[in-house]
């Protein structure tokens, strides 16, 4: 099944950077979006994940609830790319 | 039966992955299990301005990422993995991983240490959504914010200084006096003259109070006085704890804090079990030391296997 990946970040982040450490390891492709970068969209993760934190990374998956991992959580990243 | 590691190394911030340089390059087969960050609270400190050989300094993530290339690039493997216990079995120990058994000639315990909590009301509720640990990865947050910053020693000044890039005003709120480094109580010091940071001495936090699920205020007794300052977060660097929770029944002894006792070999009470780093009773709290002593537990370590 295909899937829509995002991680919010920040530039100093390291719990991003091992998120995307993770992700790259499994050869998933996923979107940044930098906060340091884009701070507009501060409003949109934090409405998203309900806290003021990053990473946070939104997995879509075809008709499915979008699956949102907050900070760096390989327990639960690894079953929402397995669902 | 599963095969028997010759090194195991618990933890993957600066002092384990020293030593790994150290001991692949002696031909020691060394797999290390990290829980966290690769690269330890190295890699979430933004500037790391007195490890020696860089003149201008380094950000922590550049810092651990060189640390993490330059042990593999001698063979050390990195997994993922949050080691639970330690039992010594005879000739080898067994360290239970993620609820599988790994087996191990020889570990190293290099576990550093992690964030204390002020442990008043509202900090456990509100964490992450107005009560924070991390600046590198929440500060963005906070732009044009105001912010409350508890704590009064080097990680607590470093990182309030961090903030100030992105913050209106800083209220920074020290139990006692500030214990903190020349440079950085300069550069506080420049802080509070610009109007960034305003000091708050014998002050302790008593509550962290939101209205409708939104951190606005700390209760706060300043001088024996009830005061309330308002903000939008609060960041909290008080201190740390070791991490050796994991060796809660082990036959590893540790100091009254909780941190791991050596001999001089950097060897536990556990043959065979060695401990190096920010987690080792004693331990200075560097990365230039954590290194330092990640480089003697390897030499440590190849003459007890030679043995
Ligand atoms: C805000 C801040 C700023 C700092 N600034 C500086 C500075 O400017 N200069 C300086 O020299 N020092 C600084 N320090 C101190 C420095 O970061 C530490 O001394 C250093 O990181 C210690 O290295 P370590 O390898 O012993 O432990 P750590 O860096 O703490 O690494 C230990 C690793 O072990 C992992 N771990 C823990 N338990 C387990 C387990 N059960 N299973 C698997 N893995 C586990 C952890 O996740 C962690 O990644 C700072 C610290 C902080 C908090």
């Amino acid at each position: 099944m295909s899937k829509n990946i995002t991680v919010y970040t920040t530039n100093a982040c390291a719990y991003c950077m091992m998120v995307k450490k993770y992700l790259d390891s499994k050869g998933q492709s996923y979107n940044v979006i930098n906060l340091d970068e884009q701070p507009d969209q501060r409003e949109k993760v934090e409405a998203i994940s309900g806290v003021k934190s990053v990473p946070v990374t939104v997995i879509e998956t075809e008709n499915a609830e979008p699956s949102v991992t907050v900070g760096w959580n390989p327990n639960k990243l690894s079953a929402a790319l397995a669902a | 039966m599963s095969d028997i590691n010759p090194l195991v190394i618990v933890g993957a911030g600066p002092s384990a992955l020293a030593a790994a340089v150290y001991t692949c390059r002696e031909d020691i087969d060394t797999t290390l299990y990290e829980k966290g960050v690769i690269g330890g609270l190295a890699a979430i400190t933004d500037q790391v301005d007195n490890y020696p050989g860089f003149a201008e300094g380094i950000e922590g993530l550049k810092l651990a990422e060189q640390l993490q290339a330059q042990a593999e690039r001698f063979g050390a493997k990195i997994e993922f993995g949050d080691v639970q216990s330690i039992t010594d079995a005879g000739d080898h120990k067994i360290l239970k991983i993620d609820g599988n058994d790994v087996l191990a000639k020889v570990v190293l315990i290099a576990t550093g240490s992690d964030y204390k909590k002020i442990g008043v009301p509202g900090e456990a509720e509100y964490f992450g959504r107005g009560v924070h640990y991390c600046a590198t990865c929440d500060g963005p947050f906070y732009r044009d914010k105001k912010l409350v910053v508890v704590g009064g020693g080097n990680s607590a000044i470093q990182e309030a200084l961090y903030l100030t890039r992105f913050t209106s005003h800083i209220d920074l709120l020290v139990r006692s006096t500030i214990k903190a480094s020349e440079v950085l109580q300069h550069d506080l010091d420049k802080a509070v003259s610009d109007g960034k940071i305003t000091v708050h001495l014998n002050t302790t936090t008593d509550e962290i109070v939101a209205t409708d699920n939104v951190v606005n205020k700390v209760l706060a007794t300043k001088d024996g006085e009830k005061t309330e300052i308002e903000t939008d977060g609060v960041f909290v660097f008080v201190g740390l704890l070791p991490n050796t929770q994991f060796l809660a029944d082990s036959k590893i002894e540790l100091d009254e804090q909780g941190f791991i006792k050596t001999d001089g070999k950097l060897q536990t009470t556990m043959p065979g079990v060695f401990a190096s780093g920010d987690v080792r009773s004693g331990a200075t709290m560097q990365i230039a030391s954590a290194v330092g002593e990640g480089a003697t537990a390897a030499l440590n370590i190849r003459e007890y296997l030679e043995k």
